[in-house]
């Protein structure tokens, strides 16, 4: 029994390795590149030669990726608080209240989650142009509340039903007033949730690039998924390989601390949401 | 249970206020980016080394008068055009001097973004500016953009392998072969990729074998026989050992590093850019790395070449004209052509700067380079330049399937399309 | 009895309440510009020649559904979702299983398979696209010398696929993963004392099982990967005839300036997606995630 146990766990821990090797791969590929030095960077090696910091100074030193990272980071903040905050209204009302027109709100949040964003680019570029939204902060905020919100009414929802909501009776008979009941017994068992679907929303608006490319033009609100492709060589016909490695890794690493402290987090709000329903 | 479900509601609202008053204020953050005070111009220019210290000479001339801001733009020049050509869309009035590629300024004169140039700036620009790059600027006989930079492509061949460049195209595959032959480095390097150089060589292959592509208005398709030899000549060179296999994916500075490294090419059809790049990277090459007119498939018209470069127009919505066509009158002086020829290497477009005595150690191959750009190959003018581009460098890719009659003839039915702006581009 | 009817009242007014700034910002986003969409795609609107405007009904309709490159790029499209649909569910599948099953460092897999999930698109198309090139890349000669995968169509395809798979293998097993869930431990035991081997353990217990999480995987799948941008954009810009619908709608739009016909486009894609979407629930049946609204 002993030996077929062990025997067990070393087969599974050779297929751990395999999928070690599937998802860091390409990391580790670009975390190399933007750690390269210019001359060693055609070399196709997978582990650098030489190491520099080079691509990490160049980019911090130019406005446009500061500035697109800013632009990053406030827009997703942004639109991801007003998607939650949106998102947690309505899904409390799909979990607990009974009202005309539920189904509907469900079918068209499921509809827009389906939606081909690019068949609202036309459009979405046309009307931001006449409003003077274009190229503004607000003129992603949109549609990335838009596309969130499914998402997040979903996973809220299904948290939201998770929640034993008579203990929040049990508090009310125990004394407490309903703002109290709320904040003592309701609101500690709500906020994973709440708080995971943040997260996975906030990924989402990090992500984007079909928006971000199509209604910015400056750097004024373009996001870096966005500033990468228009990166520049140091003169017209040399590739900016190195500093589009670097600026990638960057926006990388909140990735990655994401995933690595709310594991359990993302999985649990990944499969309740699209799954139990 | 009613009042219980108020507070998330309430909260939620005060939230939403806060989060709203953020957005509102989030504009005033992006715009709070330039400087009050003084007259700014913004320049928006490709990459170019050194452009910045033609800039700073401007602003010293300006005295204080105005500043110019040079805004570089990226790279690929379908990424500038992509940007300059969505902020005019939205009428961005931020933009006043722009960087025009030679091939874009009918479009942006047509979609009424660029301004005419007239009188005395007129005059100036006119004066001692070769023709040929001139002509790029106009558009309906109105001139719309002053020259800046000129460009034409030359044959560069390794003088260790080639004791004598090719007369013409054919000759060129031949010495070619015979090198490969003899187990020498006898590629050729052509930027054969999905873009605009693509289109640079068929058309530069297609004048010089006396052919045409659009009419001379620009308003028919023609692809006459010459354009056919022209897709010939692109396909034999695909087909032939002498190529390189990355052909379809060589852009202009793939084949310059390729050639540097000196392990497999004995020609390269490039821009002058590579004469100052081989002389930092490949010293002991250098000294062999010679140039010659570009070979023609009629070798009575070697030396037509392509016009490339770089115009600068103003922006229709600038709200500095005139200190924009100043601004764009001194970056393209005679002086600063001079310093920018010399320093970052690209052809200036006034003729006189050639027989400056300076020019002669960093520009060799300026009697070359002259003498194409007196008998130059340009590009269709058209406002439809971008899909007309866009295709032909979609229907010749990847060069080895060419097939020139049928080719010819899908080129002919879809750029007529094209220029009726009836067409789906790829 | 009358109390409760009160109760019921407010009660619905609350739920329309706390419904409608959420129902208003999708519909404000979504509803109106594909109406205004089809209104631009009965446009001849060529921001180039403004001069030129008008309305020309169904003209743009008849120029895009007779054009080569359009059919070319819907093709490409469909080639890449089926493929990477295919592919992604049997690798799905097996993340699932091993996220869910393996008896050694569960925590560390499960978390590292989120990475390809999390990471941004971009990125990782940046990195195939080095990885691939064949002047920096440490995969670009893997299969023959002197080669340049991106610039050859099937390889560029396959390197498409390639990197759409990657990214999306770990949501399929996520999503999997909590149909696998559902699968009861006893009757897995109880397949095992019949006899049954793992395969038909698989097939004949948990595969029943999963049927409806696998359908709404497949449904997701799908519908994502019609809409395949980023990974194109990066890989090859659509060079070679590797364009997908979306790409062209942009390349029309954006670098052409052609309202009309990027609205046209649009619209023709808005159909093509709520065709396979009626397709799956109909034929499929599958069930959409939150349909049974109404249970509390």
């Amino acid at each position: 029994m002993a030996t077929s146990q062990s025997g067990a766990k070393a087969r599974w821990a050779l297929i751990d390795v395999v999928v070690l090797v599937y998802a860091l791969v390409p990391v580790l590929w670009i975390v190399s590149l933007s750690f390269k030095t210019k001359e060693t960077l055609a070399d196709k090696n997978f582990i650098p030669r030489e190491w520099t910091w080079q691509n990490y100074a160049d980019i911090f030193t130019t406005n446009q990726f500061l500035r697109a990272l800013l632009n990053s980071v406030g827009i997703a903040v942004i639109a991801t608080l007003i998607a939650v905050v949106l998102g947690t209204m309505a899904a409390y009302a799909i979990a607990r209240l009974d009202f005309p027109g539920k189904r509907v709100l469900v079918g068209v949040s499921l509809l827009i989650a389906m939606f081909p964003q690019v068949s609202l680019v036309t459009p979405l570029f046309e009307m931001e142009r006449s409003l003077g939204l274009f190229d503004t902060w607000p003129g992603l905020i949109l549609p990335y509340i838009t596309f969130a919100l499914p998402l997040a009414i979903y996973t809220l929802s299904a948290f939201f039903r998770e929640i034993p909501w008579e203990l929040e009776k049990a508090a009310k008979m125990d004394g407490a007033t309903p703002a109290q009941a709320f904040r003592r017994v309701i609101a500690p068992l709500a906020a994973p949730g709440v708080f995971t679907t943040a997260i996975l929303v906030f990924i989402f608006c990090w992500n984007d690039f079909l928006f971000a490319i199509s209604l910015t033009s400056t750097t004024s609100s373009r996001t870096v998924p966005a500033a990468l492709s228009f990166f520049q060589g140091s003169s017209q016909f040399e590739d900016p390989t190195g500093t589009v490695s670097a600026a990638a890794v960057v926006i990388t690493v909140p990735i990655i601390l994401f995933v690595l402290f709310f594991q359990r987090r993302i999985v649990a709000g990944l499969t309740s949401g699209a799954v139990k329903g | 249970m009613g009042r219980a479900h108020r507070i998330p509601g309430r909260r939620g609202r005060r939230l939403r206020v806060a989060l709203c008053a953020m957005v509102i204020a989030s504009p005033l953050v992006a715009a709070c980016g330039s400087d009050g005070g003084g007259i700014t111009v913004n320049v928006y220019y490709s990459t170019e080394e050194n452009f910045d210290k033609v800039v700073a000479e401007c602003n010293d001339a300006a005295a204080g008068r105005y500043t110019i801001a040079l805004n570089v733009l990226p790279r690929g020049a379908d990424d500038q055009r992509e940007q300059m050509v969505r902020r005019l869309a939205a009428g961005d009035t931020d933009m006043d001097v722009l960087g025009l590629d030679v091939t874009w300024v009918a479009e942006f004169a047509e979609a009424g973004w660029i301004t005419e140039w007239t009188g005395q700036d007129k005059t100036d620009v006119e004066a001692g500016t070769l023709a040929g790059p001139l002509a790029t600027a106009r558009w309906e006989d109105k001139l719309y953009a002053a020259p800046k930079n000129t460009n034409v492509q030359l044959l560069w061949y390794r003088s260790d392998l080639v004791p004598t460049p090719p007369k013409s195209w054919g000759e060129m595959l031949e010495q070619a072969k015979r090198l490969k032959a003899d187990g020498k480095p006898g590629g050729i390097l052509m930027t054969g990729a999905q873009y605009e150089g693509l289109v640079v060589q068929f058309a530069t292959l297609t004048a010089g074998a006396g052919g045409k592509i659009l009419s001379d208005d620009s308003t028919r398709a023609v692809v006459d026989d010459g354009a056919v030899k022209a897709l010939e000549a692109l396909r034999d060179l695909a087909n032939s050992p002498a190529s390189s296999p990355s052909l379809s994916n060589a852009k202009e500075d793939n084949i310059r590093q390729e050639f540097e490294s000196g392990k497999s090419a004995a020609f390269q059809l490039n821009w002058p850019f590579v004469y100052a790049s081989m002389a930092k990277s490949n010293p002991e090459l250098a000294k062999v790395f010679k140039w010659a007119p570009y070979p023609a498939i009629d070798a009575s018209k070697t030396g037509t070449a392509t016009l490339g470069g770089f115009n600068l127009a103003i922006s229709s919505y600038s709200q500095h004209k005139p200190e924009a066509f100043e601004a764009a009158k001194c970056l393209r002086s005679a002086e600063s052509q001079k310093f920018s020829a010399i320093n970052s290497g690209v052809p200036p477009t006034i003729e006189s700067v050639y027989d400056d005595p300076e020019m002669a150690e960093p520009y060799p191959m300026r009697e070359t380079i002259l003498d194409e750009l007196k008998n130059p190959a340009v590009r269709p003018i058209t406002p439809a330049y971008q899909n007309v581009s866009t295709l032909i460098s979609t229907i010749l890719s990847p060069p080895a399937a060419i097939d020139p009659k049928a080719t010819a003839e899908r080129l002919r039915t879809e750029l007529q399309d094209a220029l009726d702006s009836k067409g789906v581009l790829p | 009895m009358k109390a409760i009817t009160e109760g019921k009242k407010a009660e619905r007014r609350l739920g329309l309440w706390l419904c409608a700034p959420a129902a208003l910002v999708m519909v404000a986003v979504t509803a109106y510009p594909i109406i205004y969409s089809v209104w631009l795609s009965l446009q001849r609107y060529d921001l180039r020649f403004p001069a030129e405007r008008e309305f020309v009904g169904l003209e743009n309709y008849v120029t895009v559904l007779t054009n080569s490159y359009w059919w070319s790029a819907f093709g490409v499209t469909t080639l890449i979702t089926v493929i990477s649909v295919v592919i992604e569910l049997v690798l799905g599948m097996a993340l699932a299983l091993v996220m869910h099953r393996t008896l050694v460092a569960r925590g560390l897999i499960r978390t590292v398979a989120l990475i390809p999930y999390g990471i941004v698109t971009v990125v990782a198309a940046f990195s195939w696209r080095y990885a691939w090139d064949d002047n920096t890349g440490y995969l670009a000669q893997l299969f023959a010398p002197d080669a340049a995968p991106l610039t050859q169509r099937a390889s560029a395809l396959g390197i498409i696929v390639l990197a759409e798979v990657w990214k999306t293998v770990p949501f399929m097993a996520l999503l999997l993963m909590a149909g696998l869930a559902l699968v009861p431990e006893d009757l897995l035991k109880a397949a095992s004392m019949d006899g049954a081997g793992p395969w038909q353990r698989f097939t004949k217990v948990m595969l029943p099982v999963m049927k409806p999480a696998i359908l709404v995987a497949l449904l997701f799948r799908t519908l994502d990967a019609f809409r395949i941008f980023d990974n194109i954009f990066v890989l090859t810009s659509g060079a070679q005839q590797t364009g997908s619908v979306s790409m062209q709608t942009y390349n029309n739009l954006i670098r052409g300036l052609n309202l009309g016909i990027g609205s046209t486009m649009s619209v023709l894609i808005f159909i093509a997606v709520a065709a396979i979407a009626f397709l799956f629930v109909k034929v499929f049946g599958a069930a959409a995630p939150g349909n049974d609204g109404g249970k509390r």
